[in-house]
């Protein structure tokens, strides 16, 4: 899949310095987008439930500070469901979701990433925060 | 009055909300952080640009629209009215948040401004001379992370004398490495800098630092505890954007 493909069937948009002719590779395994983590699920052996169906136009994970950047995940319809009921214990808990064809993580600053078939989680990134105050998460 | 100004809101629903996101949110309150609560009560007027459409025929809309078109706060007392002058100048970056490297964001006629670094309000020296010295000072970590990234990192950990405790190619991000320092200031704290995975407009990659725990001595220990992960799993990262 190349980034334009992707773009153009997804309706999303990338920064205009990004190359939209580069093949979009689909990763299975551990991978990093910007301030997003997403891990295997069955790393934290966690049972997960209330699943639903991600909808077409995909979901926004989270957005940087100033209210823009999002990372947006998208799928083909009916090929992967995600569920927000997570209880976990380093509080870095965005979503979970499970896809039986390859999913997208798309962000207008780090282009896109695809996400092999399989069972996963995803996480924010954190820092210190200064003194004694407790972390802060980071959103770029 | 109150109930008079939201009722005309809703009738100017045409807005786009992305326009009052940026009005609204990105300028006009961090402005508005600048005025003291003991002003009490206080009315908007240029900023009120992006619902108040001009020459809408609706005669309650043109009084607000003259405002708008003439001023910024007002407040109305018993018998006199306090007006505000309208900026002379906004800076923004290009994802329209308030934002000038170079002096103030806002500007008003009698010289009275707001310095602004990407959205977040900060105090003139981070714009006009940052420097480790003052940055190690300040309590305020959105306040010290502006003024990093305007001084730039090699420069501060170049002031700060900051010495690498460690250091590891980064997984998934080749030809890139992951160092450690040791930060001043207490609680004890280090620094993980890093190489952002994708590149800026210009072709750069962005250096970014990261407040870690004490404990850690490897940076993939380091920067794994920043996801909630192990340095062991971190080092299993196969891609980063």
């Amino acid at each position: 899949m190349f980034l334009a493909e992707l773009l153009d069937r997804t309706g999303l948009d990338v920064l205009e310095h990004l190359d939209r002719q580069v093949t979009v590779p689909v990763i299975d395994g551990l991978q990093a987008q910007g301030d997003l983590v997403v891990l295997p699920l069955a790393w934290l052996g966690w049972v997960l439930h209330d699943w639903w169906e991600l909808p077409p136009e995909g979901r926004e994970l989270v957005r940087g500070e100033a209210g823009n950047n999002p990372h947006t995940l998208v799928a083909d319809p009916g090929t992967c469901r995600m569920t927000t009921w997570l209880g976990d214990p380093e509080r870095l808990a965005i979503a979970a979701f499970e896809n039986t064809a390859p999913a997208w993580l798309v962000h207008p600053e780090h282009g896109a990433t695809g996400i092999a078939p399989g069972r996963w989680f995803v996480r924010r990134q954190r820092e210190l925060g200064a003194g004694f105050r407790k972390p802060v998460l980071i959103a770029d | 009055m109150a109930t008079r100004a939201a009722a005309l809101r809703k009738r100017q629903r045409d807005v786009s909300p992305e326009a009052r996101q940026t009005i609204k949110e990105a300028i006009t309150t961090l402005v508005r952080s600048g005025i003291r609560q003991s002003l009490g009560l206080y009315w908007y007027g240029q900023q009120d640009a992006y619902w108040v459409t001009p020459d809408s025929g609706d005669p309650e809309l043109e009084l607000w629209a003259t405002l708008v078109r003439s001023c910024g706060w007002w407040w109305p007392r018993d018998g006199v009215c306090v007006v505000s002058e309208r900026p002379l100048a906004i800076r923004t970056d290009g994802e329209h948040r308030l934002h000038c490297e170079t002096g103030l964001a806002m500007v008003y006629p009698d010289g009275w401004g707001v310095h602004a670094w990407h959205g977040t309000r900060v105090p003139s020296w981070v714009i006009e001379d940052p420097t480790a010295d003052r940055i190690n000072g300040s309590v305020n970590a959105e306040v010290r992370r502006c003024a990093i990234e305007h001084l730039g990192w090699a420069a501060y950990i170049e002031q700060a004398g900051l010495r690498v405790l460690s250091q590891a190619p980064d997984p998934g991000n080749p030809g890139c490495e992951l160092q450690l320092y040791d930060l001043p200031g207490h609680p004890p704290s280090r620094l993980l800098l890093a190489v952002n995975g994708s590149a800026e407009r210009d072709g750069t990659r962005r250096r970014y630092g990261l407040r870690v725990p004490a404990g850690f001595d490897h940076p993939l220990d380091a920067a794994g505890w920043s996801y909630g992960l192990t340095g062991a799993q971190y080092a299993r990262l196969q891609r980063r954007t």
